[in-house]
C-alpha cells in the first residue's frame, strides 16, 4: 500500500446520525462552507433531492458529492462526501456507503445525546474500520447540553471527544471547525495506484440518457472510458462509456478515477438490478484477485399486495413499478391476482418505510390510486413431506395439518429510552411476544434495552406505539437474528360467507383471537350497509372465532324534490353513481377503497 | 333527437315562485326571504306579471291544466295580487276550465275569509305545511306556528270550501320518535283531508342545521325507516295511499301539478328560482330577487336534454310513482325497448325483490321504495 501526494490530499467520509440529529442540515453547511454551493443557490438540504426525503427529513438514497477546500494551512483538499440512508430499513445500504469512506462524522444532537441509531451507526462506522469524528449538534438551543453529550460519547461509545467540535449546523457556527477536523482526522485513503482495478459500487441509479450511473469509490488501480470492466458477484462484463466525478450541480465528466477516489461510471448498463451495492469492479483482461468482503444481494423482507383502486389502471401501475425498480433494486414485484382485488402485484421490500416510500411515490410520482394489503414478513414453512416453503402471501399459506414446523423471523432489538418509560415499553414488547435480553443503564436517566422480537410484531405499527408510549424519546433499531419455530396460523375473514383473499393474513396463534375481534369490528365500521344483512366472520380454517354483522340498508334520502328541481335530484344521483364505481366488489359486497383501507391499516394502540 | 314532447297526453304545469316567509325555517334551502314590507312583495308581484306577459309570444297560449303557487309562503300575497297573477296567465296561456290550481300556504297565514277569496279566483286546491303535531319538533325546526294553528288553518280552508286540502308532514327530524311521529300521523289523519306529503328531512349545506349538525339529536336509520312505514301503513288504513315515494292521496286526489314532473310533462316556471322543463329544455331563473324585481332575465341554469338523458330522467322520476312505468309508453316515447336498456341493470335488484316486473311494468316494491336512490344510482346510465 501507498500514499501518493495526490491521495494524501482526498478525504473520503460521510456523515451518520439518528434521525433528527441534523445530518442533512450539517451537509449543507459544508457544501456552503466550502463554497462549492453559493448560499444564494442553495436549495434546503441539497443532497436530500427527492420530494420524500426532505418533507420526511430523511435520506433514502445514498448520495456523493465532490467539494472542494482551501485550508488554513493553505492546501487543497478533495472532500468526496457520502451521504448515507438514515433508517433501519436500509443498513445494509449504510455499511456499503460506509466503506467507500475512511472516515465518518457522528452527528450527535445536544439536547437529546446518544440515541438507538446513533450507536447502530457508529458501530456500523467501527466495523467498516473508519476513523470516527464525533461532532455535537444544536449547541444554540438552549437545552443543549455539550459536556453531557461529550462524556456520553466517552463512555458509550468508547471514543474520544472532549475535543470534538461543538456546532449549530442550522446557524452556521462552528462549522471551520469541523472542516478542519476533517483534515486532520479522517485518514487520507490508501490504495495502490498501480495495481488492477478494484473498486467498490456503492450506488447506482438509472438516468434515462446514460443508463445507470455507478457510483464507485476506486480502491487500486485505475479506470477510464473504453475500459472493459467486470462485475464480480454476477461475472457480467461492460464497456466503460464514461468517468467522472459527482459535483453539487451534476455529472462532471472526466478523464480517469484512480486508486482513493470517487465518481461514476457509465457503461451501457440497462438495470440497477445488475449493479449491486457492495459489489466489487474490477477490470475483465487483468482482474483482481479478490473480491472486496461483505457483498450480499438484498433481500426484501416485507411483502404486501398492491393494487390500483381503479382496476383499469393496472397497466400503469406495472409502468410505474417497472420505472421505480429502474433506480430501486431492493423494490421487487410480480403479478397476483385477487378474488377481491383483482390483478395486483406482490412487492416485496425492505422494511416498512421502505413500502411506504414506495407507496407514496407510486401516488404522487404516478398519480394512482392504490390499496395496499396488510404487510407480511416472510414466513419458512416445513411440510411434513419434508418440503420447505418460504410464504410471503398468506393466500398462500398450506394447509395445518400438512405443516411440520412453521418458523418466522426474529429481530434483535435495541431500544434506547428515558428511564420513566421502561415499563410501558417493556409492557409493549411483551404484548408483542418479545422476549427480554437484557437492559443496560446508559447513564442515570437513560435506559438500553434488549429484546429478541417477531419481526411481524414490528411491522404492524410498532415504531409509532413505542413512539407514543415514550411521548417520541424511545429511539429503536434492529436487525434480522433468524428463523425461529413459532405457532403460526393463517386467519380468513368471510363476507356473507364468501372468503375474502386480499384480508387473510398469518399470524401467531395467540394474537388470533384478539384481532380477529378487532379487524371484524373494524369491518363493521366500515362496510356501508347494503340491500342486504351482511354477516361478517373471522376463520382459522372452518372455526369462526368471530362474527358481526352488518345490517341491511334501511332507506336512503326521500326528501322533497321542490318545484320541479329535477336537476339537483340527478346531481344527488350521479353523486351516487360516481362514489359506487369506485367501490370493490368482495363477493357479493360493495366496499370503497377507502374503507378496505380502514380496516387493513393496523393500529394496536387504539 | 330530440325528444318527443307528449302534448297529446299531457298539457303543461305552470309553477309559480312566491320566495317570502315570515321567518325562514331552520332547515329551509328553498329560494326565501323573510318579508321585508307590502311594498316589496307588490314590486315582486307586479315583475312576476311582467315575466309572464314578456314570454307571451313564446308561449302562444299554450295549453295549461295545472297552475302552482310555492313558496315560501304564497299565502303572505293578497287575492288581489293572486288575481292579477291568473288574469296575466289567462293572458299568455290557454288555461283549461278544469285545472288543478294549488296555493301553498303555512298555518296561520290565512284565514277564512282569506280561503272565500282565493276560491273566489279559481283557486281549488290548498297545500298546508304542518309539519308535525308536537310543539317541540315544530320549535326545533324553527316553524313559528303551533299545531294548534295549523289544524285552524285546515279547518278555515274547509269551511271557506276547498275540499281538496293537503298536509305536508316531515319525519326523520329532530327530536322526534316513532311515538311522536305516529302522534302527528293519526293527528292528520283526524283532520280528514285527501291528500299527505311526507318528506325525510335532509339537512341541506348552508342551513343552520347543517352548521349545527353534530349537536342535532336525530332518529337513526333505523327508526327513519319505522316512521315512514307506519306511515304508509296508517295512511293506506285511512284510504289514503302512497301514489308517489313522498305522496299519498285518496282516489282522485293525487296532484295533478306534481304528477306533471313524475309523468314528464312540461312545466313552467316563473319567479325567482323557479325551474322549468319546456320542449327539452331544463333551466331555472337565478336566486337572484334584486335582479329579478329589475326585470332581469337571469338563468342560473340551462340543460338541452338529450334522448339519452331523457331516458334517464323519465326512469328517474317515473320509477318514484307507484305505478312505475309503462314500459310501452316508454318504448312510444323513445323509440327503443325499455327491457334492453335497463333489464340487465334492474335484473339483480328483481330477484332480491326490491324492483317488480311484469305485464310490461315496472316499478319499486314496498322494500325498494325504501332505497330507491341507492338502486336508480345503480342503474341509471349517467
Amino acid at each position: 500500500m501507498q500514499v501518493s501526494e495526490r491521495m494524501k490530499h482526498i478525504r473520503n467520509f460521510s456523515i451518520i446520525a439518528h434521525i433528527d440529529h441534523g445530518k442533512s442540515t450539517l451537509a449543507d453547511r459544508i457544501l456552503e462552507a466550502t463554497q462549492t454551493v453559493s448560499k444564494r443557490d442553495m436549495e434546503e438540504q441539497l443532497l436530500d433531492n427527492m420530494d420524500l426525503e426532505r418533507e420526511r427529513g430523511i435520506t433514502i438514497k445514498a448520495r456523493a458529492v465532490k467539494l472542494n477546500y482551501r485550508a488554513t494551512n493553505g492546501e487543497d483538499y478533495v472532500f468526496n462526501l457520502i451521504d448515507t440512508p438514515g433508517h433501519v430499513d436500509f443498513n445494509y445500504e449504510v455499511s456499503r456507503s460506509l466503506n467507500a469512506c475512511d472516515g465518518a462524522l457522528l452527528v450527535i444532537d445536544a439536547t437529546q445525546g446518544i440515541e438507538a441509531q446513533t450507536l447502530a451507526n457508529a458501530y456500523l462506522a467501527v466495523d467498516a474500520n473508519l476513523e470516527v469524528v464525533p461532532v455535537i449538534n444544536k449547541i444554540d438551543l438552549p437545552s443543549a447540553d455539550v459536556d453531557r453529550v461529550r462524556n456520553e460519547v466517552e463512555e458509550i461509545i468508547g471514543i474520544p471527544a472532549q475535543d470534538c467540535p461543538a456546532v449549530s449546523a442550522k446557524s452556521g457556527l462552528n462549522i471551520e471547525s469541523v472542516l478542519e477536523k476533517i483534515i486532520t482526522d479522517v485518514p487520507s485513503p490508501v490504495g495502490d495506484e498501480s495495481a488492477p482495478l478494484k473498486a467498490l459500487i456503492f450506488d447506482s441509479y438509472y438516468d434515462s440518457y446514460l443508463g445507470v450511473v455507478v457510483n464507485i469509490r476506486v480502491i487500486d488501480g485505475e479506470v477510464k472510458a473504453g475500459d472493459k470492466i467486470l462485475l464480480m458477484s454476477n461475472g457480467t462484463t461492460y464497456e466503460v462509456v464514461e468517468v467522472g466525478t459527482m459535483e453539487p450541480f451534476g455529472l462532471c465528466k472526466g478523464e480517469c478515477l484512480r486508486a482513493g477516489e470517487v465518481g461514476y461510471i457509465t457503461a451501457s448498463i440497462k438495470s440497477v438490478g445488475d449493479t449491486r451495492v457492495g459489489d466489487t469492479v474490477t477490470l475483465a483482461q487483468n482482474p483482481t484477485k479478490e473480491a472486496l468482503p461483505g457483498f450480499k444481494a438484498v433481500k426484501p423482507m416485507v411483502y404486501a399486495g398492491i393494487y390500483p383502486a381503479d382496476g383499469a389502471r393496472y397497466g400503469d401501475l406495472r409502468d410505474a413499478l417497472d420505472k421505480l425498480q429502474l433506480n430501486d433494486a431492493a423494490l421487487s414485484f410480480e403479478p397476483e391476482t385477487s378474488i377481491a382485488l383483482g390483478f395486483g402485484f406482490r412487492c416485496g421490500f425492505l422494511g416498512l418505510l421502505h413500502m411506504e416510500v414506495i407507496e407514496e411515490r407510486l401516488e404522487r410520482e404516478f398519480n394512482l390510486d392504490l390499496i395496499t394489503t396488510a404487510p407480511s414478513v416472510i414466513y419458512e414453512i416445513k411440510l411434513k413431506n419434508g418440503e420447505v416453503k418460504m410464504i410471503d402471501n398468506p393466500s398462500n399459506f398450506p394447509q395445518p395439518d400438512t405443516i411440520e414446523i412453521a418458523s418466522e423471523p426474529l429481530v434483535k432489538a435495541n431500544i434506547i429510552t428515558p428511564t420513566e418509560f421502561v415499563g410501558g415499553l417493556m409492557d409493549l414488547c411483551q404484548d408483542r411476544r418479545g422476549e427480554f435480553v437484557d437492559m443496560k443503564y446508559i447513564d442515570t436517566t437513560r435506559v438500553e434495552l434488549h429484546y429478541r422480537l417477531p419481526l411481524n410484531e414490528i411491522i404492524y405499527d410498532f415504531f409509532n406505539a413505542l413512539k407514543s408510549r415514550s411521548r417520541g424519546y424511545a429511539s429503536l433499531d434492529y436487525e434480522i437474528i433468524g428463523y425461529f419455530p413459532s405457532k403460526l396460523i393463517k386467519l380468513d375473514f368471510l363476507l356473507n360467507g364468501e372468503q375474502v383473499d386480499a384480508l387473510s393474513f398469518i399470524v401467531h396463534e395467540e394474537k388470533a383471537y384478539a384481532r380477529a375481534r378487532r379487524i371484524t369490528e373494524k369491518l363493521k365500521e366500515n362496510i356501508p350497509r347494503q340491500l342486504f344483512e351482511v354477516p361478517i366472520q373471522a376463520a382459522i380454517g372452518t372455526k369462526v372465532i368471530a362474527r358481526e354483522t352488518v345490517k341491511a340498508m334501511r332507506k336512503d334520502v326521500l326528501a322533497k324534490c321542490y318545484g320541479g328541481d329535477i336537476t339537483r335530484k340527478k346531481k344527488l344521483l350521479e353523486k351516487q353513481k360516481e362514489g359506487k364505481k369506485k367501490m370493490r366488489q368482495l363477493g357479493s359486497v360493495q366496499v370503497s377503497p377507502e374503507a378496505f383501507m380502514a380496516v387493513l391499516r393496523l393500529d394496536d394502540e387504539s | 333527437m330530440k325528444v318527443k314532447s307528449d302534448k297529446a297526453n299531457g298539457k303543461s304545469g305552470i309553477y309559480i315562485h312566491i320566495p317570502f316567509c315570515r321567518q325562514k325555517c331552520l332547515y329551509c334551502d328553498f329560494c326565501s326571504f323573510p318579508v321585508a314590507s307590502a311594498e316589496s312583495i307588490a314590486s315582486y308581484v307586479s315583475a312576476l306579471v311582467d315575466e309572464i306577459e314578456r314570454n307571451a309570444e313564446k308561449y302562444r297560449r299554450r295549453a295549461v291544466d295545472t297552475v302552482y303557487f310555492g313558496g315560501g309562503t304564497p299565502t303572505l300575497l293578497t287575492p288581489k295580487q293572486f288575481e292579477a297573477i291568473l288574469t296575466s296567465l289567462g293572458g299568455v296561456f290557454d288555461i283549461s276550465h278544469d285545472s288543478e290550481i294549488t296555493v301553498e300556504c303555512n298555518p296561520a297565514t290565512a284565514n277564512e275569509q282569506y280561503f272565500a277569496e282565493l276560491r273566489s279566483l279559481g283557486i281549488n286546491r290548498v297545500s298546508i305545511g304542518v309539519q308535525s303535531a308536537n310543539q317541540n319538533e315544530l320549535s326545533a325546526l324553527g316553524r313559528i306556528h303551533s299545531f294548534g294553528d295549523a289544524v285552524k288553518t285546515v279547518e278555515d280552508a274547509k269551511k271557506a270550501g276547498f275540499s281538496n286540502v293537503s298536509a305536508d308532514i316531515m319525519f326523520g327530524i329532530p327530536e322526534q320518535t316513532e311515538e311522536s311521529f305516529l302522534f302527528t300521523l293519526e293527528s292528520i289523519c283526524k283532520l280528514d283531508i285527501p291528500h299527505i306529503s311526507a318528506y325525510g328531512l335532509k339537512i341541506e349545506s348552508g342551513t343552520p342545521f347543517a352548521k349545527n349538525h353534530k349537536s342535532l339529536v336525530l332518529p337513526d336509520e333505523d327508526s327513519e325507516y319505522n316512521m315512514y312505514e307506519t306511515a304508509v301503513k296508517l295512511l293506506s288504513q285511512h284510504g289514503i295511499e302512497r301514489y308517489e315515494i313522498s305522496n299519498f292521496a285518496k282516489k282522485g286526489y293525487a296532484s295533478r301539478h306534481n304528477l306533471k314532473y313524475w309523468q314528464y310533462y312540461d312545466y313552467i316556471g316563473f319567479g325567482v328560482s323557479a325551474h322549468s322543463f319546456v320542449d327539452g329544455i331544463r333551466y331555472s331563473n337565478s336566486r337572484d330577487i334584486k335582479a329579478y324585481v329589475n326585470g332581469l332575465d337571469i338563468r342560473d341554469s340551462f340543460e338541452r336534454i338529450d334522448n339519452r338523458a331523457a331516458e334517464n330522467e323519465y326512469v328517474m322520476l317515473g320509477m318514484r310513482l307507484s305505478d312505475g312505468i309503462d314500459t310501452t309508453l316508454f318504448e312510444k316515447r323513445f323509440g327503443e325497448s325499455f327491457n334492453s336498456k335497463f333489464g340487465p341493470a334492474l335484473s339483480p335488484f328483481v330477484k332480491s325483490g326490491h324492483v317488480i316486473f311484469e305485464n310490461g311494468i315496472c316499478r319499486f316494491s314496498n322494500t325498494g321504495f325504501y332505497v330507491s336512490n341507492y338502486i336508480l344510482s345503480s342503474i341509471l346510465d349517467m
